[in-house]
């Protein structure tokens, strides 16, 4: 292992190409609002929205156009003033349809009008966390998990520290860096925020050491709070993974199957806390997002602010176009994210950022028998055999599947980008995982 | 916007650099090129007919098993020219071509292809095809060593090849390609004059440049001989100096695990420092260091896991040590590495490492990893 002095995880983990120089000195801009908004009903995880307006109905800049009765559910918000169109499906980033609100917006946008609701040192932890729910918050990072949720762990497992997660491990992203860097001052208040939603002692923002310029920042800004602090972590990847992260900071292990709570941790991330201080501080709804648009494939990678239901076609136009044989466009990062087919999909509140790869950068080839060379084994940041599970996988046994750890797999794709065999071992823990969850009903 | 062909692969869309199984080969290949050098100015071209003609059997042997058996023909991932290096390299320098051959075809055909093709095979399959040949009818035409340097007397570019004399049954001889018997003797290698007692005395590092003669006053090869590989042996694991050569470069290369040599060696020298049974001639003349860092490291054939690999090794080191010490061969390494194949399945299956966030607790109480199956399955 490659010493380098800073914190890490112990055993696993990879080191990809980053390219993270493309957009991570681009400060970010505004991106165009389109014509036409698809905004999507489910952008999280949980149960579905139903929707408040119907078609011909107007809607206004920040008004809750889709709710649902369930705990574990996050709101969404019109992101432009103006016409419902027609509610449909829509096929989202992933390939699943999703039903979604087509709004057409109007020419003249106005600006979204600030609420003064309480001076921040006064909101309650029960005010914060119904802040964060009504605002339609979820976690940015990639996995939408509705934060009012998060913001309410069980009342036997105390949380003792808020860990904000600005590793941003996956290769070419930058919209994570570059909230750190513009916006230190509202993050290190919404890490306040969330120490007091959930009654933590203390607060640590990791950050990978690759984002130094931001790392020096946070630490200047943390340096007057004795219970925050800023860790500067090993770039190995995935530093950002939830149970590695805590790891790396804390030295201790998540159990299988547990959340964060277990080991008295709650990690949020830099995206999340910012949409947190905007909403508790102007009432702002989390309806746009920072997007990364970059690759080798595009004229002029940026971070972009775009409204959820920008389809990334307008988000690519308005970084100058493709630049040269672009052969794959992601949305996500390069190592989890979603390869599409068409540049019809809409930004969601998960969506950091799109990727547009060029054949230099693609290595696909076909499958190959498994030669046993360990390579997997030992890139496993969950300490995993993955080749075993695709074993089991190729031979159906679902029940095996499952005994080798087929849902700790968090699906960072460590194995598959490391094996001489070119397995796609994540396709096969993603086809174990659905069917050892029909087998269970 | 022109979009016409976007690739829709699954995550990661990234690929590490030069990760293929050709590179690993290619490594193994290279790695074991300088043993190869020295083989060929120790015992003559003799070397390069044997190599030449294993190889190309093994990478037609593949080809046509492949084809038989209706596989895609993976030639270009080279690991039937590795098997086939490897294979000639377990092998006396006096070997007849077409045992040669024969051999070459066991290991490629039978013992990778029948087994499964790469990745599926159980044994290694160059050590599966040589302890064949051990116990076979051509058994004689594998056991027989010549002295270094022996093509002195004959030629450097003279085939030379272990042949049975018409006139006494049971005498071998060496013959030329057209078959002239030459003038070349056999030859103990440094464990059989330990096997048969005739190494009285202790090993006394004495320096042997090289050109000087290998053998020291008391009759028996000098430490240096034995390290550089001035003795008798099979053609790779004359030169102890240019197997770590290629060692380190894997290593470094992460093409092969420390762990495993580390293990073996580790393993076997303690004994025969415990016993006190002449350690570093067990150490430098046989096959071991060929074994531990070219053999017991093949991928498909040894554990996954760190501490799998740690089992697997010291099992080999001792079992290596006790066929010296206790058993009728002087060797011994080729049967304890496909001893411990057999049990590296098992190995990989009950040795589960924890989990990530696992109570940790000691390995043996861990065994089983998986609950007994229903009657049922088990059987099929």
């Amino acid at each position: 292992m490659r010493k380098t002095g800073y914190k890490t995880f112990r055993r696993g983990g990879i080191h990809p190409p980053y390219h993270k120089e493309l957009s991570s000195g681009k400060a970010i801009t505004r991106a165009p609002v389109p014509s036409r908004l698809m905004v999507p009903l489910r952008q999280h995880i949980g149960a579905p929205n139903k929707p408040l307006v119907s078609p011909g109905d107007r809607v206004t800049v920040g008004q809750k156009i889709g709710d649902a009765d369930a705990f574990v559910s996050a709101p969404v918000h019109s992101p432009v003033a103006g016409r419902v169109e027609v509610i449909e499906d829509v096929k989202s980033f992933s390939g699943e349809t999703v039903t979604s609100i087509i709004i057409a917006a109007d020419a003249e946008q106005p600006p979204f009008e600030e609420q003064k609701i309480k001076p921040l040192d006064e909101l309650s932890a029960e005010e914060i966390r119904e802040i964060a729910g009504e605002a339609g918050l979820v976690g940015m990072g990639g996995a939408a998990f509705p934060t009012r949720v998060k913001l309410s762990p069980p009342e036997d497992k105390p949380i003792e520290s808020v860990i904000i997660n600005g590793c941003e491990c996956e290769p070419f992203l930058t919209c994570d860096h570059r909230l750190m860097i513009e916006r230190t001052d509202e993050l290190v208040q919404a890490l306040g925020l969330m120490i007091r939603a959930v009654g933590a002692d203390g607060g640590v923002i990791g950050v990978e050491s690759n984002k130094m310029d931001a790392a020096l920042k946070l630490r200047a800004a943390v340096s007057d709070q004795p219970n925050l602090d800023v860790e500067v972590l090993e770039v190995k990847y995935p530093e950002g993974a939830e149970k590695q992260l805590i790891f790396a900071i804390t030295g201790r292990e998540v159990p299988p199957g547990k959340l964060p709570s277990e080991v008295g941790c709650l990690v949020q991330n830099v995206g999340t806390a910012i949409a947190l201080y905007e909403a508790a501080s102007a009432g702002k709804p989390l309806y746009e997002r920072v997007v990364t648009v970059t690759g080798p494939g595009v004229k002029e990678p940026g971070n972009l602010i775009a409204k959820v239901g920008t389809p990334i076609s307008t988000l690519i136009e308005a970084c100058g176009g493709f630049l040269g044989e672009t052969a794959k466009v992601i949305i996500g990062g390069p190592m989890t994210g979603w390869a599409q087919e068409d540049l019809d999909a809409p930004v969601v509140k998960g969506t950091s950022g799109v990727v547009a790869l060029t054949p230099e950068l693609i290595d696909v080839r076909e499958e190959e028998a498994c030669v046993r060379c360990a390579k997997c084994v030992e890139a496993c940041p969950m300490y995993l055999m993955p080749n075993s599970i695709v074993e089991a996988v190729q031979h159906g046994d679902w029940e095996k599947a499952e005994l080798w750890g087929a849902l700790d797999c968090f699906e960072c794709g460590c194995c598959t980008f490391t094996c001489p065999a070119y397995i796609p071992h994540v396709e096969y823990v993603r086809k174990a995982k659905a069917e050892i969850a029909t087998l269970k009903g | 916007m022109a979009n016409n062909k976007l690739l829709t692969t699954v995550a990661p869309h990234l690929h590490e650099k030069g990760q293929t199984i050709e590179r690993a080969m290619r490594d193994v290949l290279l790695a074991l090129a300088p043993a190869v050098v020295v083989a060929i100015v120790v015992y003559g071209m003799n070397v390069v007919y044997i190599i030449a003609v294993s190889m190309i059997t093994a990478g037609l042997s593949e080809v046509v098993m492949r084809k038989i058996l209706r596989r895609k023909v993976t030639l270009s991932d080279l690991s039937a020219m590795v098997t086939g290096l490897i294979f000639a390299f377990l092998l006396p320098p006096t070997t007849p071509l077409w045992v040669v051959a024969i051999g070459a075809f066991l290991a490629v055909g039978v013992a990778k292809e029948l087994f499964g093709g790469l990745g599926k095979n159980v044994f290694n399959p160059a050590l599966l095809a040589r302890v064949a040949l051990m116990i076979s009818p051509l058994a004689l035409y594998t056991t027989k060593f010549v002295e270094p340097f022996y093509w002195k007397s004959v030629g450097f570019f003279t085939p030379v090849a272990t042949s049975i004399d018409n006139a006494v049954a049971g005498r071998v001889v060496y013959k030329s390609l057209v078959g002239n018997t030459v003038n070349t003797v056999t030859s103990a290698t440094p464990l059989s004059l330990l096997k048969s007692g005739r190494l009285l005395v202790d090993t006394v590092a004495g320096p042997t440049p090289v050109g000087a003669t290998w053998v020291t006053d008391a009759g028996r090869p000098s430490f240096w001989s034995t390290f550089l590989g001035f003795k008798s042996g099979c053609i790779g694991e004359v030169c102890i100096l240019a197997l770590l050569i290629g060692a380190a470069y894997l290593v470094y290369r992460r093409t092969i695990d420390w762990r495993i040599p580390a293990g073996i060696i580790g393993a076997f020298f303690a004994i025969m420092l415990i016993t006190w049974n002449h350690p570093i001639y067990q150490l430098f003349g046989g096959g071991l260091f060929l074994g531990a860092f070219f053999m017991a490291t093949d991928w498909v054939t040894s554990p996954m896991t760190r501490r799998g690999k740690w089992i697997y090794a010291v099992g080999i080191g001792v079992f290596i040590a006790l066929i010296r010490l206790l058993g009728p061969l002087p060797e011994g390494v080729a049967i304890a590495i496909l001893q411990w194949n057999v049990l590296t399945l098992l190995i990989d299956r009950y040795i589960a490492k924890p989990k990530f966030g696992e109570v940790k607790k000691p390995w043996f109480n861990r065994l089983p990893v998986f609950p007994k199956r229903k009657a049922a399955e088990g059987e099929t």
